[in-house]
């Protein structure tokens, strides 16, 4: 007892400021031997010369236990649920209060807190998810940058995994949310730099931020599919944060302009992939040359089939070039059109084949090419003379209506390129091919039968016409007749 | 005439005695006066329903009046079958220029006041016509089972709907329920194949045997002139000849309507789809459709929709029993009321329709 008596004057000797009033709580406490007050001399408020009234209430100077934690005098205990938050916050949503205490933390956490996701009423339906203390800790709370704080880098991740690992305890909130996070994040490049101790490398607050985190789901949060980019953009994209990695950080200019990056983040297409579409997320790592094409595969599932049968498959294995982005790049992947099949210098195919190395390839690429371009122009035919007949008034709703087989076959061809068979494809655009011959000759009749409408109509008009005019000219001479007969009755009558 | 014809014609007369109907329509004659061209427009209004009856049987030939093949029969008629883009077209035109010939024909009626007695009951007779002629018009426009028809008989019956009482069970009876469905499709055929070209022909013969009976209405006061001064030409074979004649001009324009602005099928009318803009009905119902959009939700008490279905329907009364409550034309004097009431109305209906039209 005493030489516990004899540390805590030690301890407080050395790390109370001087102008410190004796704590009569920290003092009996501490004679008591409990752990709280045992732990709080590391404690950062300790260390600003908060005394345990300072959460807890009552009179710290009264050595008088029944004075000292007299509830009239605001001793309320051990705060519970909801009222942590409030203790804590009496100060930290305080501006005038933390700047007494020469401290620059933000103070509008508690509000972010409540807010977010953990702000959320908990199963029992009374307090909220997640308190300050569920992440900060109690009595030996630490500065955020100190490696000792739970929720330092290094820390954080196991921080969270406290709950998000726990399988019984997530499923009482969302069972349909994952608690393999931590196991995924170890083996990611982020998770292996972070047990190293690497403080700069992505943790779980470094994407889903700490106070306000939103729901994966909610569109304001930063790992809302439009947002990751923009998220990953911000250590991803700054050359100085990244120098000492020797990555390129030009990823995400490439990426906000390739066919995926348009599709999500200027259409909003929440389909088209972000960065962890590919890299995975709480795993992230560079998918490797073997693994590419099951990385395009999760979508471009076909392609991904017909590459992997087809006699390119073994070549690029050998060469260890990656799958999908050989051809199409990675993060700068452009709209795929046919120029790039082909011999020609712009079509990739030529980038390996020429006359002289593989040159069965060459002879299939420009086949191919021929063969597509054949298609393409045998649609924009149909498609010409389906709309022409369309604004003459001819009814030719079958045919545009086929219009479509065309266009779909056409697509099919461009899918069936990844087989780099030459019969398979031939077979997808004779198909088109043929159904183009059908609509091309269904407008073309349609055409000609306008021509003969409006022959007919001459026709008709003319007859019409001249019936009409004999009709009339009939109609005069009866009438002439009829007044010649009457004036000769009329005369007779007079005579 | 041929030694042939001659006999086919001692043959038929010898049963039907041929010489007592030329005889009697050798001694028909029509007033001529300065008036007299109106009196054509009956006859290109019953020439457009020949058209009509005679375009519609052969459209019959290949519609199927069904909710899944309707729009496709309409669609095969228009690009397989030979001539059918004419047939349809012709019907549908010569449908609109029946309306507006028989629109002609009851104005002219009316300003010449041909309405007054004895001929009360041709006037109620071609009035009942145009109604029906109207009832073709609705039903008639559903019936290839496009877009725009579909949603413009979903407004037409709702407008119906909205009428106190008889409204509600009147919008079901042509439904056939709730919506539109094809169950109104059904119908809708029906009506317009069977119930109302009954009737019209019932209604048609006894106009035209009122007229033959009673002769053409000269003008008023012109009863009163001495036979000598009176104009006239012989109803055989003069007027028939110039009938005839007006018969082939609307022939011609008929014929270079369908073949210059065909009749558009569309897109197939689909329940789910949202309603297309631009939706309005035939141009005859325009001025009525406008006037409602134009009235506020609420006048006073009555809701502004049933105050305008309403009011439509006392003018269609008071309009239709104008013999009846048009004394001075009676007496063979001149009504100027009723001519400005007929000028009021041939103004409002063009404002509206033109409003409609434009808005």
């Amino acid at each position: 007892m005493l030489a516990r008596l004899l540390t805590f004057l030690a301890v407080t000797l050395v790390t109370v400021p001087a102008a410190r009033a004796a704590d009569e709580c920290l003092v009996c406490h501490s004679a008591l031997g409990d752990t709280p007050s045992t732990m709080y001399p590391g404690d950062i408020h300790y260390r600003k010369g908060i005394s345990c009234s300072g959460c807890h209430g009552g009179n710290p100077e009264s050595s008088d236990p029944e004075r000292a934690m007299d509830t009239t005098a605001g001793f309320i205990g051990v705060p519970r649920g909801n009222a942590i938050s409030t203790a804590c916050a009496r100060c930290h949503s305080n501006a005038a209060q933390m700047k007494r205490w020469n401290s620059s933390v933000p103070t509008g956490q508690l509000e972010q807190l409540q807010a977010s996701v953990h702000g959320k009423l908990s199963i029992e339906g009374r307090d909220r998810i997640a308190q300050c203390t569920s992440c900060h800790g109690v009595h030996q709370i630490t500065a955020v940058g100190s490696p000792k704080s739970p929720v330092y880098p290094s820390n954080v991740v196991t921080t969270c995994a406290r709950c998000h690992n726990n399988a019984v305890y997530i499923r009482s909130y969302n069972p349909s949310l994952p608690v393999d996070q931590l196991e995924k994040y170890r083996t990611s490049v982020h998770g292996i730099r972070n047990a190293k101790g690497d403080p700069k490398t992505a943790e779980c607050a470094s994407c889903h931020g700490s106070h306000g985190i939103l729901s994966a789901k909610d569109v304001k949060s930063s790992v809302y599919p439009t947002n990751i980019p923009s998220t990953c953009e911000r250590c991803h994209a700054d050359p100085g944060y990244m120098k000492e990695y020797g990555i390129a950080t030009d990823q995400y200019a490439k990426y906000a302009k390739s066919v995926h990056g348009v599709a999500l983040l200027q259409k909003n297409d929440l389909g088209a992939p972000a960065c962890n579409s590919c890299h995975g997320n709480h795993g992230a790592a560079p998918p490797g040359v073997e693994s590419v094409s099951k990385v395009c595969g999760t979508c471009h599932a076909l392609n991904a089939d017909l590459f992997s049968a087809s006699p390119h498959k073994k070549a690029f294995d050998e060469r260890h070039l990656p799958e999908c982005e050989t051809c199409h790049g990675n993060h700068a992947i452009i709209v795929a059109t046919d120029k790039l099949l082909g011999v020609s210098p712009e079509a990739v195919c030529s980038r390996c084949h020429s006359t002289a190395d593989f040159p069965r390839g060459y002879r299939v690429a420009a086949t191919m090419r021929a063969l597509i371009d054949s298609l393409e122009t045998s649609e924009a035919i149909a498609d010409s003379l389906v709309e022409n007949a369309e604004q003459k008034g001819m009814e030719i709703g079958e045919a545009k209506y086929k219009l479509r087989e065309i266009r779909q076959a056409r697509l099919e061809s461009r899918t069936m390129v990844h087989s780099f068979n030459e019969e398979k494809f031939d077979a997808v655009v004779t198909k088109g091919l043929t159904v183009a011959a059908w609509v091309g000759g269904e407008a073309r009749n349609a055409l000609a039968e306008y021509v003969f409408r409006r022959i007919g109509l001459g026709v008709s008009t003319l007859i019409i016409t001249v019936l009409a005019v004999a009709l009339w000219l009939f109609i005069r001479r009866l009438e002439r007749k009829q007044v010649r007969e009457e004036t000769v009755t009329n005369n007779s009558s007079i005579s | 005439m041929s030694t042939l014809g001659k006999k086919l014609y001692r043959w038929v007369d010898d049963r039907v005695h041929l010489g007592d109907l030329i005889e009697f329509m050798g001694k028909k004659y029509v007033p001529v006066h300065r008036g007299s061209i109106w009196y054509y427009f009956g006859g290109v209004t019953l020439f457009l329903f020949l058209i009509q009856v005679i375009t519609g049987i052969l459209l019959l030939l290949y519609y199927k009046g069904s909710e899944d093949l309707a729009f496709e029969s309409i669609q095969f008629l228009m690009s397989k079958v030979s001539f059918g883009w004419l047939i349809r077209s012709v019907h549908s035109w010569s449908a609109n220029l029946f309306i507006l010939a028989a629109f002609i024909h009851m104005f002219s009626v009316f300003f010449e006041k041909s309405y007054r007695p004895p001929r009360e009951m041709t006037w109620l007779s071609g009035m009942f016509m145009l109604f029906l002629g109207f009832g073709f018009g609705f039903s008639g426009y559903l019936l290839p089972w496009n877009e725009l028809a579909f949603f413009a008989t979903k407004v037409g019956t709702d407008i119906a709907g909205v009428i106190p009482l008889v409204g509600k069970p009147m919008m079901i009876f042509l439904r056939g329920g709730e919506d539109v469905t094809g169950a109104t499709l059904s119908r809708f055929f029906g009506f317009h194949v069977a119930v109302l070209p009954g009737l019209f022909t019932v209604l048609l013969g006894i106009h035209l045997l009122l007229v033959q009976r009673q002769g053409m209405s000269e003008p008023l006061g012109a009863e009163d002139s001495p036979a000598a001064d009176k104009k006239t030409m012989p109803f055989f074979p003069n007027f028939l000849l110039r009938d005839l004649l007006f018969w082939l001009i609307v022939l011609n324009v008929l014929a270079i309507l369908a073949v210059f602005f065909p009749w558009e099928l569309g897109q197939k009318a689909d329940a789910f789809a949202p309603a297309p803009a631009g939706i309005r009905p035939e141009w005859y119902f325009l001025f009525m459709f406008q006037t409602l959009k134009y009235l506020p939700a609420q006048l006073w008490i009555v809701d502004g929709e049933v105050l305008g279905i309403l009011l439509f329907a006392l003018a269609g009364i008071l309009w239709t029993l104008v013999p009846f409550w048009d004394r001075k034309s009676a007496k063979g004097q001149q009504s100027r009321i009723i001519t400005y009431v007929g000028i009021g109305a041939i103004v409002y209906i063009l404002v509206f329709t033109i409003l409609g039209w434009l808005f």
